[in-house]
């Protein structure tokens, strides 16, 4: 399975970024899609993040995300029309005011998501990280407890899909077509899947503590993320975004 | 109670005490007395809990810079514990009680905190995917740099110089999820390294690999042992590897230290590491053996093919009169072949006529499609009753081939039926009725919450009722002397393997297919296991195993294939493939030590070893050999008891009762100057 926030090697300007450039990039394209109310506005913003994937070479990340959330998308619509009852009636119980609401709140979802995984394909997390301590001035414990839950979700995918591997070839019965069902047996492999990431985190904090992790300091990265012109430049952006959102 | 730390080995008999000067050439001779141990133990003992036993049990020890120690025993002998003690870990990590003293570089390691210890002591830890803090190979090196403060304007030169003294100098952009097995363990190691510990202490390090990245992360060890003079303490299960690079092996068993010596000391002790559950390795069993028998002299066994050979070669007198004894030795070969071991299956004609194989491969391919480990053109077809072993490099496809075979994989090309049902046509489900998988790593199997339930639980998916599931479960519970209402994740590793086997065992199914059903078991569980494996298939299932282990391979298999690149290069009878060199070569797979043994023998001494495959095979024809030429005169009827008795314990062993086998005991009555044959450099 592709995994969708893997780093994607490459030396674009968004690569090249101070990450803390890009975490407010991506936090200035989510503040606008929250202000801004418009229609063109939201697929603006949604369109503007699409072209930085392919500028960065992304995309196909950013397409297979789209593949998992735009059916969310849609249930959160069907949801939306559903208990939306002011307006006026289209068809059945659909309501035109129904259709706007829905349909805003499923741009806004993708236009959460898609800058924040944008961000995290072209961004090594040990820069992340590293970049907001020294920037942001975030505890490293903090800064290392997101990096090591973003790097174990690939883990225990893998993981999970041997367990449900193993679980197959005994006979559970995995390949139904019945998604309920499916969810039923996949409970019981919920607990051999906690137990190895039990283990799994306490080695991990062990090995981390003997190679000296509490020594660590703001100080102590070997590399320096300065910022730079360009990293002004798409500060100026970032303000413009706003500013565009309240506007609109 | 005495000093468990005192070895036995080096008092016992004038044999045992000139071992050390047949090894005149080991690497580091230990160091003079003055030099102060790096690491010491000083009647530790540590338990989990109040109530839990001793996991280490009043152990005294200690480790002189730049040695090389391995530490090997039975699961649940203490290792992990006893290196979690030496790392810091224990008392800093894993709370329980403490008793001794255990000084690093001279200071108690309770004064003094875990990231001080670890200045000293690097420790590699058994689970290397936990083990590692960042996502590319250049930041998982510079953390620990950074933070142990190490100036920047080194950081560059500490973090080459790791790189190139463990060889992945250009894996250094990379990302770690991308890497194999081996590169992975020469990551965490080269990140220890870069810290530069006096000490590096490594729980396991091979476990997951095959044999030629194993050796590869040995090389790296010994090397960095040699040209860094820092310290190795290794948890090995590989007896092979042990007694290769290893200055001095510790055993422990129960928590304690059995025994301790060099390598030839401690494997001269092979009924002793038997009865403890530690493996030998196969030549220093053939050399026991022959000691035993009064053929060579007692007290050094070989510990590589080449000392093995050179051994045999003398005690044969073999020059010139090679081919003299080969035709009789050969037809008294054949007849005695069945009845000498049994360990296994009767070796079977591989396609008996007519009979309908249980599982076969015809023209097979598959490919992910993300790429990856593809095959090609696999033909194959396992009849009823036979084991057959499915060997090669990691990465060969091997493992593609079993998920292909119990239908989590469908090919994209050609065909595989499992008792008669195509997978493409057949949910995985159904195939599982036919066909039951033991997986390498029991704890993906196990789901519920005691034995009873989890091996019952196969049978009621097959739709058996649960009374009638309890009835047989349990029957099969009782048998492997496993406890009925434990739950499975409170047992150890070895035990979980049990019950995963159990639940296995219970369905009774056609086929088995064994995925490394042997990594991470000690020597003992392994048997347990592989004996059970080859009762199954005199019972009548056909069994395809994957495993690394070419010496487990050798004593259960009776036919194999051998890929490479996702290709078969080579398929057949196990003797005619394991002497195949040119494609044991091909897929980088080194034969077992007898085999290699046998086939130099016969090129070298005498054609009647052609073919051998069993250490008492081998024993019987050197005996026979010496008898015909006279070279060795005086095997008595004593040395021939206790070579019978090597025999039984062989067989003993692997029943899972084993049986204190005399033959290292027995009395010695070669002459001193005996010792001039037995080997040159």
């Amino acid at each position: 399975m592709l995994n969708v926030i893997d780093y994607v090697p490459g030396n674009t300007l968004l690569h090249r970024l101070n990450p803390v450039t890009k975490l407010a990039l991506a936090a200035a394209i989510i503040a606008a899609t929250f202000l801004a109310a418009d229609y063109p506005a939201l697929v603006g913003l949604l369109a503007f993040t699409l072209a930085l994937g392919v500028y960065a070479g992304v995309i196909r990340q950013l397409v297979g995300l789209l593949k998992v959330l735009v059916p969310v998308a849609l249930i959160m619509l069907l949801l939306q029309v559903a208990f939306v009852r002011g307006g006026t009636p289209v068809a059945g119980f659909v309501t035109d005011e129904g259709l706007v609401t829905g349909g805003r709140a499923c741009l806004r979802l993708l236009g959460v998501a898609l800058p924040l995984v944008l961000m995290l394909t072209v961004t090594k997390l040990t820069d992340l990280a590293n970049a907001c301590v020294e920037k942001l001035h975030i505890p490293y414990k903090y800064a290392f407890t997101f990096t090591t839950a973003l790097r174990f979700v690939p883990v225990f995918s893998q993981e999970m899909n041997a367990i449900m591997e193993a679980q197959t070839a005994r006979g559970v019965e995995f390949d139904t077509k019945n998604p309920f069902k499916k969810l039923r047996l996949m409970l019981p492999v919920c607990i051999p899947l906690l137990v190895t990431s039990v283990a799994k985190t306490d080695s991990t904090a062990l090995a981390a503590e003997q190679r000296g992790f509490y020594l660590r300091t703001r100080a102590s990265s070997y590399k320096r993320y300065p910022f730079v012109a360009r990293d002004i430049a798409v500060f100026a952006v970032c303000v413009a975004l706003i500013v565009l959102g309240v506007l609109l | 109670m005495q000093s468990p730390s005192v070895s036995s080995t080096t008092s016992q008999t004038p044999q045992a005490a000139q071992a050390p000067a047949a090894e005149p050439q080991r690497a580091s001779s230990p160091a003079p007395a003055s030099v102060r141990p790096v690491i010491q133990l000083d009647h530790v003992s540590f338990s989990y809990g109040h109530d839990a036993g001793r996991a280490v049990d009043d152990v005294s020890l200690s480790i002189k810079p730049g040695e090389f120690v391995g530490l090997i025993g039975p699961s649940g002998a203490g290792k992990s514990t006893l290196a979690a003690i030496m790392s810091g870990a224990i008392p800093h990590h894993y709370t329980g009680q403490l008793y001794g003293a255990t000084l690093v570089e001279g200071q108690d390691t309770c004064d003094v905190t875990l990231t001080d210890i670890s200045r000293i002591v690097g420790s590699v830890l058994q689970d290397i995917d936990a083990q590692m803090v960042a996502s590319v190979v250049e930041d998982e090196l510079l953390f620990g740099l950074e933070n142990f403060g190490v100036p920047h304007r080194h950081i560059e030169k500490f973090i080459t110089a790791a790189l190139d003294a463990v060889g992945i100098a250009d894996l250094r952009d990379r990302e770690i999820a991308t890497l194999s097995g081996g590169q992975k363990q020469k990551v965490a190691i080269a990140a220890i390294l870069a810290l530069a510990p006096r000490v590096l202490v490594l729980d396991e390090p091979t476990a997951a690999l095959d044999p030629v990245s194993s050796e590869m992360v040995f090389d790296v060890l010994r090397s960095l042992n040699r040209d860094e003079g820092i310290t190795v303490v290794v948890i090995e299960q590989k007896v092979a590897l042990l007694s290769q690079y290893c200055d001095r092996i510790l055993v422990m068993n129960e928590g304690r230290l059995e025994l301790q010596g060099t390598p030839a000391e401690v494997f001269a002790h092979s009924a002793d590491l038997r009865r403890i559950g530690v493996d030998s390795p196969r030549t220093a069993r053939i050399s026991n053996s022959l000691a035993a028998a009064g053929l060579v002299p007692a007290g050094c066994p070989c510990l590589t093919v080449d000392e093995a050979y050179d051994l045999i070669a003398g005690a044969l007198g073999a020059r010139g009169s090679a081919a003299a004894a080969a035709s009789p030795a050969d037809s008294a070969l054949a007849g005695e072949k069945d009845g000498s071991y049994g360990a296994r299956p009767d070796p079977k004609s591989p396609a008996p006529s007519g009979a309908q194989p249980a599982v076969a491969f015809e023209h097979v391919g598959f490919a992910y499609p993300a790429g990856g480990a593809a095959v090609t053109d696999l033909n194959l077809a396992v009849y009823p009753g036979e084991v057959f072993a499915l060997i090669g490099q990691n990465g060969a496809g091997k493992t593609t081939a079993t998920k292909l075979l119990n239908g989590l994989l469908q090919p994209t090309e050609g065909r595989v039926t499992v008792a008669g049902h195509d997978t493409r046509s057949t949910p995985v489900s159904v195939i599982a009725r036919y066909a039951a998988t033991l997986f390498q790593n029991p704890d993906r199997q196990l789901c519920k919450n005691t034995v009873l339930d989890e091996v019952a639980f196969g049978l009621e998916l097959q739709g058996v009722d649960a009374v009638a599931a309890r009835e047989r479960a349990r029957a099969v519970i009782r048998r492997f002397g496993l406890p009925e209402e434990a739950s499975p994740f409170s047992l150890s590793r070895g035990q979980r393997q049990m019950v995963a086997l159990a639940s296995v065992v219970v369905l009774e199914p056609q086929v088995i297919v064994l995925d490394e059903p042997t990594s991470g078991l000690d020597y003992r569980e392994c048997m347990t296991v592989m004996q059970t494996v080859a009762d199954m298939a005199r019972a009548g299932s056909a069994v395809v195993m994957v495993c690394h282990d070419m010496e487990v391979v050798s004593d259960f298999a009776d036919r194999a294939a051998v890929m490479a690149e996702g290709r078969i290069v080579g398929m057949g009878p196990l003797a005619e493939v394991f002497r195949n060199e040119a494609v044991m070569a091909q897929a980088y797979v080194a034969p077992p030590q007898v085999t290699a043994l046998s086939e130099r023998l016969a090129r070298g001494v005498s054609p009647a070893f052609a073919g051998i495959g069993e250490v008492a095979e081998l024993v019987d024809a050197v005996r026979r050999l010496a008898a015909e030429r006279g070279a060795g005169a005086d095997v008595s009827g004593g040395a021939k008891t206790a070579f019978a008795s090597e025999l039984l314990a062989q067989t003993g062993v692997s029943s899972a009762q084993p049986v204190a086998g005399a033959a290292d005991a027995a009395p010695a009555h070669i002459a001193p100057s005996a010792h001039k044959e037995e080997r040159h450099a």
